[in-house]
């Protein structure tokens, strides 16, 4: 066993117990989710109080349509959430990708509609102070990264992804949406090194070395096809949450109609971070064939549909 | 490749007057606060010092500098900095602990380049700088990678043309366009215009910048179309591309991708957007648009001045390119 950067200790998935992922049906950003949220994290008993939690949504462009990036209501409730629980501060923290215009993005997204001022929340992962982390799992070929210091000092990172498809790594979730971390201050936009190393094997790598521990999934509009960024919005209706990452990525995958463990790096990522296999997740709240739907892949991911 | 030079005649600088008091009396104090002991900028005030915020701090205040003036000794402290953070390769790193160079080597040799006449050292750390920057190729365009892509069966998602050949954020990685747009500034000045294998680079880098423009006028980060979708153009890699490639104005596509930026200033949300569209406005002889919202109403709305790279973008916008853009010296 090892103990990485946030003192989360890797153990392999056969010595893991069952993963729990919840599954919740919200039909709308309109409706009240602040309550479905908390009521949510308390079924998982988070040691949250007094602690500092990080909320690292996926913004990955300007999206004034609100199809692509994961949708304020949703951050805006997580965080209410958390500071009910008893938090003492709820950060909220990324670096986009492909813009290094945060503000822009923000401003696009309308988080201060949702959330109020920003100045003493919101984190600009892309250039924040940094930590040289020394990569263990070397599943790529970086042997480290820099890390902003926020993350690592983190008490609980939460991973909000939106539910996508991906054109280049399958699908886009709760682990791909840990790229997000990397700072673009040190590796550019994009943070093309990352591509270069290994796209699955750079995910495991971050999320090795972060060690996300708690993932809601913003699917009440998803994205299919050529996401993360040119897809087509899809109607979804379910967030999806739980404290083991690669279960909730996994049952987010089923809820997609797509087989998780055909999915490169989840595939992986069940070997040593989490549980993919159905029968080490207990599934509450919905069922998955209850909200089950056939998202749409790009054609080099047409094997991931569990209708191929 | 197929660059047509514009004529001889450089275009108009047009005075936008992009909130001139503003930028004097909020941005520049906040850039001269900022500057920490070692001589160098975070990315937020009290941040350790990073190789980019100080060439964007200094680049803003050298734009400012007039015979007298207190930041004299700031901006000697700041390239100071630089000088130390040079890495023996002659390239910047991102950070001090790095050891590896990257893209900011370019903006660090662009910035210095207003410091060099009659500094021995600076031109030195100018000239090993460049040469670094001119033997970074991008590992796409290489010759091996171009065989696996020849050889291989699968379709290319994005259309690139890989004969043009720019520069990548990190070595060892594929050219994108902000980073691409640097290097050619760099190699702009009087240094770069002096290294023999200069021209070639530039020509290929001008060639990437163009072919990697987004459908009807604009750059985003060099994906101009993936899976047959046209990739939208985004304000700050518009800016960069335009003012690299300004000495070819009455191109197409320089005539499209400022159109875009016409088009789209107004609704720019962002200050860091707006300053550098502003600036690219400027160069390209743009006058009479409309300034709203203004940078003071952004800066208001938006509580953004903690970041040092839009404080002195901001603070360049209220000046005129022609100062700061090409090699203008700052003694």
């Amino acid at each position: 066993l090892s103990t990485n950067t946030r003192n989360r200790t890797l153990i392999p998935s056969f010595q893991r117990p069952a993963s729990r992922v919840m599954i919740r049906r919200a039909a709308s950003y309109e409706q009240e989710l602040g309550t479905l949220i908390y009521e949510s994290l308390v079924e998982f008993a988070l040691p949250v109080k007094d602690k500092v939690v990080l909320l690292k949504p996926n913004l990955v462009g300007l999206d004034p349509l609100g199809i692509m990036n994961t949708h304020p209501a949703v951050i805006a409730a997580t965080r209410e959430s958390f500071l009910r629980l008893g938090a003492s501060q709820v950060l909220i923290g990324d670096g986009p990708a492909m813009d290094r215009d945060t503000e822009a993005i923000l401003e696009s997204v309308r988080l201060r509609e949702f959330v109020g001022p920003l100045a003493r929340i919101f984190v600009d992962l892309n250039i924040d102070e940094i930590e040289r982390v020394p990569l263990a799992t070397k599943a790529s070929r970086l042997k480290e990264l820099y890390m902003p210091k926020t993350i690592l000092g983190a008490d609980l990172v939460v991973s909000m992804p939106k539910l996508k498809t991906h054109h280049w790594a399958g699908v886009t979730l709760s682990l791909k949406n840990m790229f997000g971390v990397v700072p673009g201050s040190c590796y550019g936009w994009p943070k093309n090194v990352l591509h270069w190393a290994g796209i699955d094997n750079a995910i495991l790598d971050i999320n090795a070395a972060v060690r996300p521990d708690f993932a809601i999934v913003d699917g009440i509009i998803g994205m299919e096809g050529n996401g993360p960024i040119q897809g087509t919005p899809r109607a979804s209706g379910v967030l999806v949450l739980g404290d083991d990452p690669v279960a909730v990525d996994a049952t987010s995958c089923r809820v997609m109609g797509l087989i998780p463990e055909r999915v490169k790096y989840l595939a992986y990522a069940g070997t040593m971070l989490g549980h993919v296999k159905s029968d080490k997740i207990q599934q509450v709240g919905e069922t998955v064939p209850a909200v089950r739907l056939r998202f749409a892949v790009v054609r080099e991911f047409s094997g991931l549909s569990d209708a191929a | 490749v197929d660059i047509v030079p514009a004529e001889e005649s450089a275009p108009t600088i047009a005075e936008l007057n992009l909130d001139n008091s503003f930028a004097e009396n909020v941005c520049a104090p906040l850039l001269r606060d900022a500057q920490n002991s070692d001589g160098g900028w975070g990315f937020h005030p009290g941040a350790n010092s990073r190789v980019e915020p100080t060439c964007w701090a200094l680049k803003a205040l050298m734009s400012l500098l007039a015979p007298g003036t207190l930041d004299g000794d700031a901006i000697r402290r700041g390239c100071n900095f630089l000088i130390a953070a040079q890495l023996p390769d002659g390239s910047w790193p991102s950070t001090p602990q790095e050891k590896t160079g990257c893209w900011v080597t370019s903006l660090a040799c662009w910035v210095l380049e207003g410091k060099s006449e009659g500094q021995k050292k600076y031109s030195e750390a100018i000239a090993t700088g460049l040469s670094w920057v001119c033997g970074d190729w991008p590992r796409d365009s290489g010759w091996w990678q171009r065989t696996l892509r020849r050889l291989s069966s699968g379709k290319q998602h994005a259309k690139h043309n890989d004969s043009a050949r720019g520069w990548g954020w990190t070595p060892g990685t594929s050219s994108w366009v902000e980073p691409t747009a640097f290097a050619l500034l760099a190699l702009e000045t009087q240094q770069g215009q002096k290294l023999p294998s200069a021209q070639k680079r530039r020509r290929l880098g001008e060639a990437l910048l163009y072919d990697r423009m987004c459908p009807g006028g604009g750059w985003n980060c060099g994906n101009p179309e993936v899976y047959g979708v046209a990739g939208e153009p985004l304000v700050i890699p518009t800016a960069w591309a335009l003012l690299a490639l300004r000495k070819y104005p009455e191109r197409r596509e320089n005539i499209e991708s400022i159109a875009w930026m016409e088009k789209n200033f107004s609704a720019i949300q962002a200050p860091g957007s707006h300053a550098l569209a502003g600036v690219c406005l400027a160069a390209y002889g743009r006058k009479g648009i409309a300034l709203t919202p203004s940078a003071s109403d952004l800066h208001a709305k938006n509580e953004s001045l903690r970041s040092i790279p839009v404080a002195a973008w901001m603070t360049l916008a209220a000046g005129h390119p022609q100062n700061w853009l090409a090699s203008g010296k700052h003694s």
